[in-house]
């Protein structure tokens, strides 16, 4: 608990202190606390303390079953939690707000967070520009014409126009995952979610989903980022944290790769890099 | 072998009745076509409802399981005398034939679908709830589609069965091509001839079958495969390339530099 970050300003003195954010951070955004997730008997997430400000990028890191997945999903409720609060934009959608208030709609705190999967998860019926324009049609009602030309926009912006037509199978792994990316973006998310966005790629083909990401990240898109690239994480990580077991075992700003104390992260970072 | 039996083939007969057996082949296709868009819809309800939660799933399993079960002659026999005398209904002897095969068919295309709907990756479902579309959006738009291409090959064997199990429907009197024989040869006597004649009808019924779905399917690859396809989406194409050139031309305008 006393590792992660406090959600109270004080964070804002401490950020000063060490190294310099490379950019103003806004107001919380995402503001997890004692977020708890079970399935079944099995405990996934053991209380989780996590605040997310607009235009930080957050990275996640940690062992395989560690929960990063599960606490990514839970931020945009694929996975309801068992126990906890999640405010999303000063929404409660946790089982446990203060009791009075409203929980949220999932459909509307969808329509603010996008979410990008390890699998793409691309609709293979679809071509590259459908599946750009087949959830504006459904989410915002925007009209067929509309709703393509703003796709071809959102691929444009990930270097895909001349890709339109294809469809997912006749595109690598990489093109794949930014049409997902772009399919995202066309819903102007203020958050993004990514889990282990290049995981399932050839490692030649990691770096130009890094630098669509790169380039998310200088236009100042909030980003919750599940990992394994530490050099990535060095780069746009604002604030790295440190999964292991269902909890956040430490979590600092870009010196924490270098500086850390704790065993286990130093044993991960070693392991990884 | 060949040559003998067709030297037992009165052909010029079977070609003078060829209205009459025509006829038959209509009926025949006119019921297969109608019970299979009603046994569609049904078994994909059923589909749906053996997915969902009791008590509809069970609902579902038990009219599965009976409907599995039944013969086609016992089901048309049930509805075409039973039900339509305990009911007050009467129907004709071309909604009983109708309504045989849908309560048989749409049992078993149930189960072609349900298997079609689970083979659809569950990471699908969550891609599109990641987006905020809604369940029933994400149903029709994104799985529906994909569990059809993977049923389809099976829904065509199905309706090569329906072609044939509209046969059975003669014993309630329903005019179809077995009937149909039937009653030229009390006259004629020609049964060699004509029982060939209707094998030969129910193989071509087949082929067409089996021809037609295989287009369709062509038709659903990714990407489409075929001159139907290439001639039905070429106006997609041109407008998706129009898209394409459109933005292209005016990025270039802007003076960014290249991806
Ligand atoms: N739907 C589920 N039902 C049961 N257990 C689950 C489910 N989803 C995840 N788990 C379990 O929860 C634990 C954490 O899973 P999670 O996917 O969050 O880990 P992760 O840190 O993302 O791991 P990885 O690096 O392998 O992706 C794992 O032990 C996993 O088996
Ligand atoms: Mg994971």
């Amino acid at each position: 608990m006393a590792l992660t970050r406090p959600i109270a300003d004080t964070t804002l003195v401490d950020q000063a202190l060490s190294t310099a954010p490379s950019h103003a951070l806004g107001d919380p955004v995402v503001v997890v606390e004692g977020l708890r997730k079970s399935f079944g008997a099995r405990e996934v997430l053991c209380g989780i303390d996590l605040c997310v400000r607009a235009g930080e990028h957050v990275v996640i890191f940690g062992p395989s079953g560690s929960g990063k997945s599960t606490l990514l999903r839970s931020i945009n409720l694929l996975e309801e939690p068992t126990h906890g609060s999640l405010k999303v934009f000063d929404v409660e959608y946790g089982p446990d707000g203060a009791s009075g208030v409203r929980r949220g709609n999932p459909l509307e705190l969808r329509r603010t967070v996008g979410m990008v999967f390890q699998q793409f998860n691309l609709f293979p019926h679809l071509t590259a520009l459908e599946n750009v324009a087949l959830p504006q049609r459904a989410v915002r009602r925007t009209k067929r014409a509309e709703a393509e030309e703003r796709a071809a926009l959102a691929l444009r912006r990930v270097g895909l126009l001349r890709h339109a037509a294809h469809y997912p199978n006749e595109l690598s792994g990489g093109q794949q995952q930014r049409v997902a990316i772009a399919r995202a973006l066309s819903l102007d998310p203020k958050i993004m979610l990514f889990d282990e966005p290049t995981s399932a790629l050839d490692a030649e083909l990691v770096g130009e989903v890094l630098e669509v990401m790169r380039e998310l990240a200088e236009a100042g898109m909030t980003m919750v980022v599940v990992t394994h690239e530490i050099g990535f994480a060095r780069e746009i990580g604002d604030l790295n944290v440190f999964m292991d077991q269902g909890v956040i075992v430490e979590s600092g700003d870009r010196t924490l790769f270098d500086s850390c104390t704790n065993p286990r992260l130093q044993k991960f970072v070693s392991a990884v890099l | 072998m060949i040559a003998f039996a067709s030297s037992l083939i009165n052909w010029s007969y079977a070609w003078a009745n060829r209205g009459a057996l025509l006829h038959g082949l209509l009926v025949a296709v006119e019921v297969s076509a109608l019970s299979l868009v009603l046994s569609v819809s049904v078994g994909l309800l059923l589909a749906v409802m053996r997915m969902s939660r009791p008590p509809f799933t069970w609902l579902a399993a038990i009219y599965i399981n009976i409907f599995r079960g039944v013969p086609v002659i016992v089901t048309a026999l049930w509805v075409y005398f039973g039900v339509s005398e305990v009911s007050g209904l009467n129907f004709s002897v071309f909604v009983a034939a109708v309504i045989s095969l849908t309560l048989l068919y749409s049992a078993f295309i149930s189960e072609i679908f349900r298997s079609a709907l689970e083979a659809v990756q569950r990471g699908q479902r969550e891609a599109g709830l990641a987006l905020g579309m809604t369940r029933p959006r994400i149903f029709v738009s994104v799985i529906l589609p994909q569990a059809t291409k993977i049923a389809l090959p099976n829904i065509g064997s199905m309706l090569i069965g329906m072609v044939k199990d509209t046969s059975v429907m003669f014993v309630i009197g329903l005019t179809e091509l077995v009937a149909t024989v039937q009653n030229l040869a009390s006259v004629s006597y020609e049964y060699f001839t004509l029982y060939t004649a209707a094998a030969v009808i129910y193989i071509a019924v087949a082929f067409t079958v089996d021809f037609a779905f295989r287009t369709i399917e062509k038709t659903m690859q990714t990407p489409p495969r075929g001159g139907i396809a290439r001639a039905a989406k070429g106006r997609r194409r041109r407008h998706v390339q129009a898209i394409m050139d459109r933005f292209d031309a005016s990025w270039q305008q802007q003076g960014t530099s290249a991806p």
